[in-house]
């Protein structure tokens, strides 16, 4: 007998659902921040390097593009800590019903949206005076 | 390390396209999976039209009328149509629902019909569930007790206690719970996915049972429980309305409970 097939998962099932959607990006943003740590561990190392290295490294991270980076990295903390919130409160056992996890995933998208502000209002704000 | 894309043999190609009824006014559009064992060829996807006025109105009734009008080879299974048996779990517009309990009403004029994702085919709409009995065997899904009954009458429970185990008990094990969820199609070898563990759950709570230390034993793992990340698809899409992701989170509890 041939093998059977399997059937389609990824590719048909409806990932905007809310909870693949909230899902899924809580992955990526934590890949994303994980991934965002060599930036730190370049400026240590830069750090350790010296002062030469130290004022190389600086310029290199003060160019457009690692702000960028830096701009992504906001976004990813900010979704990343808010659904973390969401699971912790998921792993008391409350907020697990399905009206309310509904509810959440818009409350966490909304809550992260505004800490992002928040942060870019600040950064933005200590960079002008 | 889990799999992202389908096997070779597995990629649905393009099937046959059935045209429309004669002189049919507004229609809706069919496309379902379909694979036949007894070839070589690749899982396709064929194309139905029927008239909205001359079909049921549960996707189910459309899966009949196909199957007695246009392509009797059809394969699906269906037992109840009420919601209670489970045979005719299946995805549909990307969501894992039973057939006969999902109205064609609010899925538009487009309707794409896969078997439950990432199982084994046997035919068309007809997935392995061999598995997935099997872990559901796993976790001993019956009364468990040292002491003897009572000689006079049966294990009685108060009206609380049976309140507990009286949603959980009402799965009917359609697998559109654990054929949701992302964790069980990476890992349903070791993962026993949110079917299995909320049969658990309903015996570990059930006042009469006296195993709930063995069964709670037998969950830690890090694959057989805790492969769950809370993604919710599971209770997201029970068709009885149960919470599988509680009853894991509250397995969850337990076993943290009781290390104190």
């Amino acid at each position: 007998m041939p093998t059977r097939p399997l059937s389609p998962h990824l590719s048909v099932y409806r990932m905007s659902r809310y909870t693949l959607a909230t899902s899924i990006t809580n992955r990526f943003t934590g890949v994303a921040l994980s991934a965002g740590l060599l930036l730190l561990v370049y400026w240590l190392m830069a750090l350790a390097g010296g002062p030469q290295s130290y004022a190389r490294a600086l310029r290199v991270l003060a160019a457009p593009p690692a702000r960028l980076i830096y701009a992504a990295l906001v976004i990813a903390f900010c979704y990343h800590l808010v659904a973390g919130l969401r699971h912790l409160v998921w792993d008391t056992g409350h907020g697990l019903e399905r009206a309310q996890s509904q509810r959440s995933a818009w409350l966490v998208v909304g809550v992260s949206i505004l800490l992002m502000l928040l942060i870019l209002y600040r950064a933005l704000g200590t960079h002008g005076s | 390390m889990a799999e992202f894309r389908l096997p070779a043999n597995s990629r649905p190609v393009p099937g046959i396209s059935h045209p429309a009824p004669p002189g049919a006014r507004e229609v809706r559009t069919f496309r379902i999976y379909r694979f036949n064992p007894d070839s070589t060829e690749n899982p396709r996807i064929d194309t139905f039209v029927l008239e909205v006025k001359a079909t049921g109105p549960m996707v189910l009734d459309a899966l009949i009328q196909i199957k007695s009008t246009l392509d009797s080879t059809l394969t699906f299974r269906r037992s109840c149509r009420e919601g209670i048996c489970g045979s005719c779990a299946m995805n549909v517009n990307g969501v894992n629902r039973l057939a006969c309990t999902t109205s064609m009403q609010d899925l538009g004029a487009g309707i794409r019909i896969y078997p439950l994702p990432h199982m084994p085919v046997v035919k068309d709409l007809v997935p392995d569930l061999t598995n997935f009995y099997a872990q559901y065997a796993a976790v001993k899904p019956w009364l468990q007790s040292r002491t003897p009954p009572p000689p006079d009458r049966e294990r009685l429970q108060s009206k609380e206690d049976q309140d507990k185990i009286d949603r959980p008990a009402a799965c009917i094990l359609c697998a559109c719970c654990s054929t949701a969820c992302p964790s069980y199609w990476w890992n349903s070898e070791r993962f026993l996915g949110p079917a299995a563990l909320l049969a658990a759950y309903r015996w570990i709570i059930d006042s009469r049972d006296e195993a709930s230390g063995e069964r709670l034993d037998e969950l830690e793992d890090p694959f057989r429980l805790y492969r769950c990340h809370t993604i919710m698809n599971c209770t997201d899409v029970c068709p009885k309305d149960l919470n599988p992701a509680r009853a894991i989170a509250e397995i969850k509890k337990m076993l943290l409970g009781r290390q104190e």
